[in-house]
């Protein structure tokens, strides 16, 4: 039994109103990461005890994990695995490293405009449909998600769109060639 | 000959001269004014007479050299080893080089120990100062490669974010399969390095027992102990310095094949979504958000006033059905009921010519299109026998006038006689 002093816990209340929202918390938030780093066991026990699994992930940040979404976060959270995937490809045809460019450049809204232009399809089918809607729909959301970080310039992404990046790579394993059998 | 003490003051002198000449143009050639002007460059307050004058210096010291038939110039090829040796600007050597020392290193061992065995002292010693030779300078490579690895994985992770990924990284996926992957399976404990190695040095140590045996040239048996020292002293090196360079390496060659893997697959990815549609494709794999607030929460403040406001205003309405009397009289069109028509046509015996002409002559006051209906309802009674007359007649209707091949009973008997009559 894990004995939890909730005085230790003097972040609580912050951690627990940015985790309830799906904010992810990365190192950037020092205070909320500093808090959940040293109190890591009795947070997760008692996210556990209310039904949530608080979950670390070792690229630099926590979130509270979940199977299932309300429709409208399922939206938001599909544009934005949309987003990442196409500026993913967007910079590999740069010819730089996707990965590292994924994470140090911004994304002003001039790129937002390039690339809804060039995968303006797919975007119709989220309805988003110039630059400044992907400005509101997708990295404003991400922001509040904890996904990225806003500067002067436009936005940064941040460590927990790895999870994006996983759910890419994971395509491949499984869902992948039963999709294919489907359609 | 250029005494070395001058030689080596020039160099001191013009250091910088020649460590910005040899980066610049690494192993290429440049011209005498490239020269003159990076000495201006250094020293910006010497005269043109002056720099004239050190460049000619640095020519007749043999420092930098002219190039064969040609006004180019090029570093003296000894002065430019040395200087890559102290800048560590490196290249990375072939496993090839190190491969043929080796061989070479095994060959001379057999030498040696054929030397021994005939008692040549003095060819003992010969090989046995080639072999420390050749030992040195492969120790020499292991260390120049490895330094030069270290320069290829500064380079590659230094920051060129412009560079493309495949460039950036070629000289390190160059470096670890031509150099670091042969080599590993040289040295490798039961590699070609292994055998060599225990096989040379089984050789030397006959040659010690031999000595100790015989008992003379005490001063062969040192030189022979320190060779061998010497040789499992290198094949340590070697080994170490190989780990090393492939602890530099691999890293990056995953990161690139991270790289890759995630470009091929965002582009597999994307052109599944453009075949399939978005949300079908990502709907399975999207990360899920906690989302308590829209769970839970019916929302802010002003979403909640609007919702109560709406709730205050909500009447329930029933459903009517329509009464009894809204539903408008049914009215018959002006047609008679066609079976009073087929019995009074039926009935009308003798006195029914033309079908028409019957119709027109018991409804009078039927219009054309109703008169046309009843007609055609009549011709189409199976019970009724009519003929189609084969020559057009028109004929008045109401106030119409139309043409047509008119159809005319012949049911009975006595109608046989009527066509008879026609």
């Amino acid at each position: 039994m894990t004995q939890i002093n909730l005085n230790d816990l003097s972040q609580l209340q912050a951690i627990n109103k940015k985790l309830a929202g799906g904010y992810h918390i990365s190192e950037q938030d020092t205070t909320l990461w500093q808090e959940l780093d040293q109190h890591i066991e009795a947070y997760q026990a008692l996210f556990a005890a209310l039904g949530h699994d608080l979950q670390h992930d070792a690229r630099g940040f926590y979130y509270l994990a979940s199977d299932e979404s309300t429709p409208n976060m399922g939206k938001i959270s599909r544009a934005i695995a949309l987003t990442v995937f196409i500026l993913i490809e967007y910079y590999a045809n740069q010819g730089k490293d996707p990965l590292r460019a994924l994470f140090d450049e911004q994304i002003d809204l001039e790129l937002m405009q390039t690339l809804i232009q060039l995968n303006k399809h797919l975007f119709d089918q989220l309805e988003i449909f110039s630059g400044s809607d992907l400005r509101k729909d997708v990295f404003l959301r991400m922001l509040r998600l904890g996904l990225c970080k806003e500067t002067e310039r436009g936005f940064i992404l941040l460590a927990p769109v790895y999870r994006y990046i996983d759910a890419l790579m994971e395509v491949n394993e499984d869902n992948f060639e039963a999709l294919e059998e489907e359609v | 000959m250029i005494p070395a003490k001058k030689v080596l003051n020039t160099l001191n002198e013009h250091w910088s001269v020649l460590e910005l000449l040899f980066k610049r143009f690494k192993m290429s050639d440049f011209s005498i004014k490239d020269v003159q002007n990076f000495i201006k460059l250094k020293n910006p307050n010497w005269s043109s007479e002056r720099v004239y004058k050190e460049t000619n210096r640095l020519l007749n010291q043999e420092i930098i050299i002219p190039l064969a038939k040609s006004s180019q110039l090029e570093i003296n090829r000894a002065v430019a080893d040395f200087a890559s040796f102290l800048l560590q600007e490196e290249h990375l050597g072939l496993a090839e080089e190190i491969t043929v020392l080796v061989k070479d290193l095994q060959r001379l061992g057999e030498r040696l120990s054929q030397a021994g065995n005939e008692g040549d002292h003095s060819e003992l010693r010969r090989f046995s100062r080639i072999m420390d030779e050749r030992v040195r300078k492969i120790v020499k490579l292991f260390q120049h490669n490895e330094s030069a690895i270290l320069n290829l994985v500064e380079q590659a992770k230094s920051d060129h974010s412009n560079l493309s990924l495949k460039r950036r990284y070629q000289a390190v996926i160059e470096a670890f399969d031509e150099y670091i992957e042969p080599m590993l399976e040289m040295v490798d404990i039961h590699g070609p390095f292994q055998a060599c190695f225990s096989q040379i040095e089984l050789q030397i140590s006959e040659q010690i027992t031999q000595i100790e045996q015989l008992g003379r040239g005490a001063h062969d048996k040192r030189m022979l102990e320190q060779l061998r020292t010497r040789i499992l002293d290198m094949h340590l090196i070697g080994r170490e310095s190989l780990g090393k360079s492939a602890d530099m390496l691999m890293p990056l060659r995953e990161e690139l094949r991270r790289n890759t893997l995630i470009t091929r697959q965002a582009a597999k990815v994307l052109g599944l979504i453009r075949k399939n549609g978005v949300d079908r494709m990502l709907s399975p794999v999207q990360p899920d958000f906690v989302s308590d607030i829209q769970r839970f929460n019916l929302g802010q403040k002003r979403h909640m006033v609007a919702y109560m406001a709406s709730l205050a205003e909500f009447e329930h309405e029933e459903y009517q059905l329509p009464d009894h009397d809204d539903v408008p009289a049914y009215q018959s069109p002006n047609i008679p009921d066609y079976q009073d028509v087929r019995k009074s046509f039926s009935s009308s015996g003798k006195k029914r010519t033309a079908l028409l002409g019957f119709l027109s002559d018991s409804y009078p006051k039927l219009e054309a299109d109703e008169m046309l209906f009843l007609y055609q309802k009549l011709i189409s009674d199976p019970d009724l026998s009519v003929t189609q007359s084969d020559s057009q007649e028109s004929m008045q209707l109401a106030n119409t006038k139309i043409k047509l091949y008119p159809f005319s009973a012949s049911e009975h008997t006595e109608s046989d006689a009527e066509k008879a009559k026609q």
